[in-house]
């Protein structure tokens, strides 16, 4: 139905989609009335508000429902053209705008409570744990329209008076912006300038604005709801082009409120003062290195994929952090205490005293297995049947070496130097780098610092490079390709990690090579800046080695050609998957297709390290797959030289590695490259993890004596803890489960205050014994009613070939039928006593 | 009087060995001569051979599963009891045969 009304063109429809014209057909709507010059409006006839079809902001702030009657009108020189277009738009693409969106990959690590905490009734918001650990503190939201605390609580006055200030700071707000127009050359910053521009100038923004004044709000009240409102409308979209709009729009209300209190709102910067958890929807790289690192505990995250720099840095320096926590900034409380469970995948948004209770046992038990885990793992990673692989350490700062060492890395696998390029105003100095690659090389002592030289663009965005806004930053300039642009900055650190090669081993790795020729250039850069230094003089290493990380397909594929030129290679696999695959690795839509373990992707591997072995050079992996200790079996059957990872993960992976066998490995990769589907291909993984077979049954350090857990779920919960701190299980929610998926069967509360949970799984390592003797009784069910004092837990490894140990267990089942035996554990006074004697009566060694 | 008897648990790590022990344990006391298959992790233990069966009035069933080869013991008088009643009471087990 199309008509002529007054001197415009109209035409009218129904809204069709369930859940109205929202965030993403709004954008998209908005989009096709831009490319038109006529003048476009919306009019929802249920509410009679009519809307500018060129701003988001207006088209969702018409709150158009399923249902709701709309009219189109178009008007201006090229009308005609527009009004088919939008005709078209709205009756053949808007119905498919709000086609449900596949689920989204992330989910939290282990989808169930802990029965401790499930007992206690807590309250949690669920996310994706991307840097592991638990951190306690004060909520602050990054971002949102809040007042800083001291700001003296806004008097209302008269609405004219409020109305009058909001109108005087937007006029100002604009000039100000439409000032730094004239002046702006760069056009990322142009194109961030009018963004703000058309929401300062939004219309339907200006309505909400006068509204909520009217309602008796005070000029700075109106500025942080509309804003709240706005962002909340933009923040549900699943466009991140939306949701970026939310932050433009949080960024004028900034200025307005400054301009409302004339107080410096927007540059003043996130202070930390008490133990702090930060919430924020996303986090840039040089936002999270400007918090202050001595109270930070853990970071949210709304969005953010699992792979994104902000989160790798996070890693690397040991935050906890989760990410794809939907809505938490709705949900968190400015100042709120909470725990973050980084290793879970949750937030406690009401920390009882039995969450507090769990939480303290918590950081014990970490502590201790921190502690307990590097007593085994000294020394370099050999495999049971002799092969060594080198397990090193990722890096961003000098600060971090030490506790890489402390914790066995055989060297720095990856030195990131970008740290010191971003969150300033003008590059670093040559001798500023040499500070920091010197300092690396001095607390290395001999042990190789691979230093990556500066890795820019993308989403590292430093100010002063005058980085072009590119479409598809990750397929455009950066790393290697924006060396010859600027030369300066990699001779000067060229020269700066040459200098420092004096002191200590520091190789040289080149990011993003697709080319031969790239390689030869940058060689030649290398020998220019050993001649700067050998004309002036400069020690340095003379035969310093080079490398080339692998991270763009197309160097896989001129191996031999660059094994001719270079001395080593490092797999970086977070790109190398992301190019090989086409997926975006930090589009959580995506999130099921970024797949380490895909089959193409695999025997991609295989044939790189085979090209460069074949060529007698040496190959690393220092992406995210080497991090994930389940691929261990396949990074050993690879052949890989050397692994690269965060510090904290390296006890277990050497203890690992220790226990596979290089040549099972290499069978299992095979397998895996050949399997058809996925659930096959899990099945391969888990079969080849390590089993350490070798453990004893029982060991003192699963003996508990002297217990104070005051329920079953905490005893239970004190015993798998035990488990994990002597490195007999990785996953402490699975053993959980599966004692507690036996209990639920019936109580194995024998009687006599004795208690015999069990269960079979494969989440302990190898078939163990625990003990456990509490100070006072606790309910458990029992057959006879009585609470126990003493715990004997059985945990059987599953899947297991041979069932040797089932002889000791249906010997220990019997003997607990025995007085004799029951009245011997019960007097027994301490742990190793304890072991001595189950040792003796069940036949077995403790060693 | 002579008893043959199999226990099964679910897992077959703990109980079948438990109630097997505390049957054997009562029928002593009680005078009876007992022999219990255990039918666990492992497998069947101590297997009841056909003589055992055939010489004995009466089977024991204490089990959370199906007994296995269960058609061993066609004709003979089974009494069968979840096997928690073999721990929380397995004097009223045997009263049950005297009956």
């Amino acid at each position: 139905m199309t008509q002529r009304a007054g001197t415009s063109l109209e035409f009218a429809f129904v809204c069709t989609l369930s859940d109205g014209l929202h965030a993403r057909p709004a954008s998209h709507l908005a989009e096709a009335a831009n490319d038109f010059v006529s003048e476009c409006f919306l009019t929802n006839l249920r509410t009679g508000s009519v809307a500018n079809l060129k701003s988001v902001l207006a088209i969702i702030s018409a709150d158009v429902r399923q249902g709701d009657q709309c009219t189109v009108q178009v008007r201006g020189s090229d009308e005609q053209a527009a009004h088919a277009a939008l005709f078209r738009f709205v009756e053949q693409a808007l119905p498919g705008c709000d086609v449900p969106l596949a689920g989204i990959g992330l989910t939290s690590a282990n989808g169930t409570l802990p029965r401790a905490l499930r007992a206690a009734e807590m309250k949690c918001c669920f996310g994706s744990p991307v840097s592991s650990g638990i951190g306690q503190g004060k909520v602050v939201l990054l971002g949102g329209v809040t007042l800083p605390t001291g700001l003296n609580e806004p008097v209302v006055t008269d609405p004219e008076t409020e109305l009058g200030q909001i109108k005087r700071a937007i006029a100002s707000v604009r000039s100000r912006i439409r000032e730094k127009l004239t002046r702006q050359k760069s056009s990322t910053e142009i194109a961030v300038l009018q963004a703000d521009l058309a929401i300062a100038s939004d219309v339907s923004f200006a309505q909400k604005l006068t509204e909520n004044v009217s309602q008796g709000r005070s000029a700075g009240q109106a500025v942080m709801e509309a804003g709240e409102f706005f962002m909340n409308l933009l923040r549900r979209s699943d466009s991140e082009y939306i949701r970026e709009r939310a932050l433009d729009v949080e960024e004028i209300c900034l200025q307005l409120l400054e301009e409302i209190y004339g107080v410096d709102l927007v540059t003043s910067p996130i202070e930390l003062r008490e133990p702090s958890i930060v919430v924020a929807e996303t986090l840039a790289p040089q936002q999270l290195l400007g918090l202050d690192r001595r109270w930070l505990r853990a970071l949210v995250l709304e969005y953010s994929g699992a792979t994104s720099h902000a989160v790798i840095l996070a890693r690397s320096l040991g935050i906890p952090t989760l990410v794809g926590v939907k809505n938490a900034r709705p949900q968190l409380a400015a100042g709120q205490e909470v725990v973050v469970d980084a290793i879970r995948g949750f937030i406690v948004t009401q920390v009882s005293p039995a969450v507090q209770r769990f939480y303290e046992r918590e950081q014990r038990t970490l502590a201790l297995r921190r502690e307990f885990l590097p007593v085994q793992t000294t020394g370099p990673a050999i495999t049971a049947d002799g092969k060594t692989l080198e397990v090193a350490a990722n890096a961003s700062s000098y600060e971090e070496l030490s506790l890489a060492f402390e914790n066995g890395a055989d060297g720095i696998g990856l030195f990131r130097t970008e740290m010191a390029f971003l969150h300033r105003d003008c590059a670093p100095s040559e001798e500023e780098q040499f500070a920091i690659y010197s300092e690396a090389a001095r607390i290395a002592t001999g042990r190789p610092v691979i230093i990556r030289t500066f890795d820019l663009g993308g989403d590292k965005v430093a100010p002063y490079l005058n980085l072009p806004a590119e479409g598809n930053p990750f397929l455009g300039y950066r790393g290697v390709r924006i060396y010859a642009e600027h030369r300066e900055l990699l001779q000067a650190q060229l020269r700066a990690i040459l200098r420092a090669s004096a002191f200590g081993n520091v190789p040289i790795m080149v990011p993003m090579i697709s080319s031969l020729d790239e390689v030869l250039r940058f060689k030649e850069e290398i020998s220019e800046a050993k001649q700067d230094l050998a004309r002036a003089g400069i020690a340095f290493q003379q035969h310093i080695r080079i490398g080339v990380m692998i991270e763009v397909p197309s160097s896989g594929f001129i191996l031999d050609q660059l094994c001719a030129e270079v001395d080593f290679f490092s797999l970086g696999t977070n790109d190398l998957n992301q190019y090989f695959l086409a997926v975006d690795r930090d589009n959580t839509k995506l999130a099921k297709l970024s797949n380490v373990l895909h089959p193409g992707f695999l025997r991609f591997l295989r044939k790189i390290v085979h090209d460069i072995h074949e060529a007698g050079k040496w190959v690393g992996m220092c992406g995210e797959m080497a991090a994930e200790i389940r691929h261990l079996p396949l990074l050993v059957g690879l052949g890989l030289d050397e692994i690269s990872l965060p510090a904290a993960e390296i006890p277990q992976f050497k203890r690992a590695i220790s226990q596979l066998s290089a040549i099972d490995c290499e069978r299992t990769l095979d397998r895996v490259i050949a399997c058809r589907d996925k659930i096959e291909l899990e099945a391969l993984l888990e079969q080849a993890q390590p089993s350490w077979s070798t453990q004893p049954l029982l060991s003192k350090e699963l003996v508990l004596l002297g217990s104070e857990s005051n329920n079953k779920e905490e005893a239970i919960q004190e015993i798998v803890d035990a488990f994990y701190i002597a490195g007999r299980t990785g996953d402490r929610q699975r053993l959980e489960e599966a004692l507690w998926s036996r209990e639920a069967v019936y109580s194995t509360g024998l009687g006599y205050g004795f208690a015999a949970p069990h269960c079979k799984t494969e989440a302990v390592i190898a078939d163990s014994i625990g003990v456990l003797k509490l100070k006072q009784a606790i309910d458990w069910g029992s057959v006879d009613r009585e609470p126990v004092t003493m715990i004997i837990l059985i945990a059987m490894r599953e899947p297991q070939l041979a069932n040797r140990h089932m002889q000791v267990f249906s010997k220990l089942a019997r003997k607990l039928m025995s007085e004799d035996f029951r009245g011997h554990l019960l007097a027994v006074e301490n742990a190793h006593d304890m072991a001595t004697y189950l040792a003796r009566q069940l036949d077995i060694s403790l060693h | 009087m002579k008893i043959v008897a199999v226990t099964a648990c679910p897992t077959g790590i703990a109980h079948t060995y438990m109630a097997a022990a505390r049957l054997e344990k009562i029928a002593k006391t009680l005078g009876y001569e007992i022999k219990v298959e255990t039918q666990g992790a492992m497998g069947i233990e101590n297997k009841l051979t056909e003589n055992d069966i055939r010489q004995a009035q009466i089977a024991i069933f204490a089990v959370d599963i199906a007994v296995e080869e269960r058609e061993r013991f066609n004709g003979v008088k089974v009494i069968q009891v979840p096997l928690q009643e073999a721990l929380k009471d397995p004097h009223s087990i045997f009263a049950k045969i005297q009956r």
